[in-house]
This record gives structure tokens, sequence and C-alpha cells, in this order.
């Protein structure tokens, strides 16, 4: 299998089929995070598509220090955020535009391997999160980042990630019914 | 082991990491990004634009500079004409070194009595603050000198006369303000010179 860094080099040099896989390789992680962040479909492929002409362009300033998974979800996180501020979408008054349907659709595209019913109920509950508290919980919760990669991402402070991400745990388990763990 | 585990990371970590988009969005992004590879050639291409928006705002500060200053020169120089053709029956002509008998006598006397004042008030004052007063003065005195030989050099050079002017009024003013007497104010017409 042709490595992601061998794939960025020969798309700096403008091959666009080498690009093309590159898309095919990591559009579904970066449409997960954009669905979850976004909560409507149809903006999260926009930002998928934006994230991807974003990536293109700016090929020769990604220096390979992470991987290319990772700054393809900075980017993301960026186009979402960016679509949010311009069309009023970080308010939480607007919840109620929210697309309740993107959970169930995330859920579906699950595998089978878990109860079906159980991961609905885990994205319905995410997707109801406050905005601050759902973008923390769906970086470091769902896709591994440490609490300075999401602050940076978010463009927020470590100490707040951190309290992000405990009101937002502390949320899920309310709404999930589910007793915390005693340490 | 699993039953320890929190049941809130064991829900998050069954949720799927990836979700296909529901249409083809490579299209779009090919559509968008087609043509020259701008991976490449981007860092030179901005590169020359950054050089030339450079050049472009030297050459547009430097061409505003030049204008400006012609302009403040040719109004000078239109001033000091219309001066010299307004006085000219009480003064022959704009001096051609600006030398003090030039200024005035209402001037020289002022300035004369002024400086007496001041090497009177200057000797009650300490050591140290009179040899700086003296040293100002000094300064002064030789800039205008200086500035007066040039000038007898280019006689219509309006800088030049604006600049004695100012180095006249600095040491006008250095002198009154140990003196507490009046200072004559200068203007560019010596018969306007007034107490």
């Amino acid at each position: 299998m042709i490595s992601d860094a061998t794939l960025v080099e020969a798309a700096r040099r403008g091959d666009m089929r080498a690009f093309e896989r590159l898309y095919r390789l990591h559009s579904g992680r970066v449409m997960g995070l954009c669905l979850r962040m976004a909560r409507r479909r149809d903006v999260a492929e926009d930002c998928v598509q934006q994230t991807f002409i974003r990536a293109w362009r700016n090929l020769a300033a990604f220096e390979g220090r992470s991987a290319f998974g990772t700054w393809l979800h900075r980017i993301a996180v960026n186009e979402v955020l960016t679509y949010a501020r311009n069309h009023g979408t970080r308010t939480e008054a607007n919840d109620a535009d929210i697309d309740v349907d993107a959970a169930v659709d995330v859920a579906r595209d699950g595998s089978g391997d878990v109860d079906a019913g159980e991961v609905m109920d885990v994205e319905r509950a995410l997707a109801g999160l406050p905005e601050g508290a759902r973008n923390v919980m769906v970086l470091q919760a769902i896709y591994g980042y440490s609490h300075e990669e999401v602050a940076d991402m978010l463009g927020i402070a470590v100490g707040t990630c951190k309290a992000q991400l405990h009101r937002g745990r502390h949320l899920l388990r309310e709404r999930m019914g589910l007793q915390e763990l005693e340490s | 082991m699993n039953s320890r585990r929190d049941p809130l990371d064991v829900a998050l970590e069954a949720l799927p990491r990836e979700v296909a988009p529901t249409r083809d969005l490579w299209a779009g992004i090919e559509a968008e990004i087609a043509g020259p590879s701008p991976v490449v050639r981007r860092p030179s291409s901005a590169l020359w634009m950054r050089l030339a928006a450079g050049v472009v705002l030297v050459i547009a500060s430097s061409l505003t500079t030049y204008v400006i200053t012609r302009q403040i020169v040719q109004e000078n120089v239109l001033q000091a004409q219309r001066a010299t053709e307004m006085h000219q029956p009480v003064v022959p002509a704009m001096p051609a070194s600006f030398a003090q008998q030039a200024l005035g006598a209402e001037y020289l006397q002022a300035r004369a009595a002024l400086d007496a004042e001041f090497q009177r008030q200057v000797a009650t004052l300490p050591p140290v603050t009179r040899a700086k007063l003296e040293r100002n003065l000094a300064d002064l005195r030789r800039a205008a000198s200086e500035i007066s030989a040039t000038l007898a050099e280019h006689p219509s050079h309006p800088l030049l006369q604006e600049l004695l002017l100012s180095t006249y009024q600095s040491e006008l003013a250095l002198l009154g303000s140990v003196t507490d007497m009046n200072v004559p104010v200068l203007t560019s017409s010596p018969s306007e010179t007034r107490l």
C-alpha cells in the first residue's frame, strides 16, 4: 500500500490522481468529524469539499511534522468553525435548526459490530451537547486528540478544553443515564 | 476487565470514526483544483508578487515625496519672490546672505538688548547652567553663520532662508528664556519683524 507521504509528495508535483487517492483514504474520517461538529449533513459535505480544496492549495505548507490525516482534520475544524461563525450557528439558540437525522446517519454508517441502537443513542446525546463541549468531546473522546491539540485546533485555552471535556462527559452521562465510575 | 471500564468510554469507542458522504465530493473538488499545479509554483509566484508589490510601493512613495517636495519648494519660491517684490522699496532685495543687518534695525536693536540682558542674567546662574546656555547659544550662532555662508552661494534658496530664519528665532527664544524680555517675532520678510 502506498503511504500518505508518497502520495503527498506526488500530489505536490501536481499529480491529481495521487491527491484523489488521498481523498478516498481520508474523506470518511474528515466527514465523520465535520458531521459531528456541524450536525448537518449538507454543511458537513461542503466543509469536507472545502477542506480538500484548501489542502490541495496548501500542500506546500504541509511539512509532514504531523500525520497527513491530522493536518486535514485541522483544516476541517477550521472550515466548520468558519462556517458556524459566518452563518451564526455557534449560538445555542440555533440548536432547534440542527438536522437531528445527522446523528442517525452517523450511526447508520457505523460498522455492524456494535449495537446500532446503542450507537444511535450516543450520537443523539452527543449531538445535543452545547457546541463548546461537543467539539471538545468529538475531537478528544472520539478522534483521540490531546488537550493541547484540541485547544490548538479550536483556538481555546488548554484549561478551557479540560473544562469543556468534563462538562461534556457529565452531560453525556446524564443524558444517557450512565453512572459515573468511581476512581 | 471490560466490566471495570467506564461505560461512557465504551460507548464512545463504539462510535464509527468514518462516515461516507452521501454524494461523491471528488468531482467538485477536482473541478475546483483542476489547472496548473498550485503547489510547486505558488511560492515562487507569491515571491514575485511580493517583490513586485514592494517595488510598486517604493516607486509610489518616492513619486509622492517628489511631488509634495516640489510643490512646497515652488510655493516657497513664489512666496519669496512675492515678498521680494512687495518690499523692494524698503529692502533692496532679498538679502543675498540673509545677513543680520538685513533683518531690520528693530530686530537688531531688540536682539542687542536681549543679548545684553542675557549676559547679565546668565552671570548670576550656576556655572553648569551657564556653561550649558552659552554652549547652546554658541551652537545656534555657529549654525546661523554656516547657513548664512551657504545662502550667500545660493541666495534664492527658499529652504535655506527658512532654516536661517528659524535659527535666528531659536537664538532669540534662548535669549528670551533667560531674560524674561519680549522676543521679537521674525517673519520671512525682514521689514515685518515685530517686537
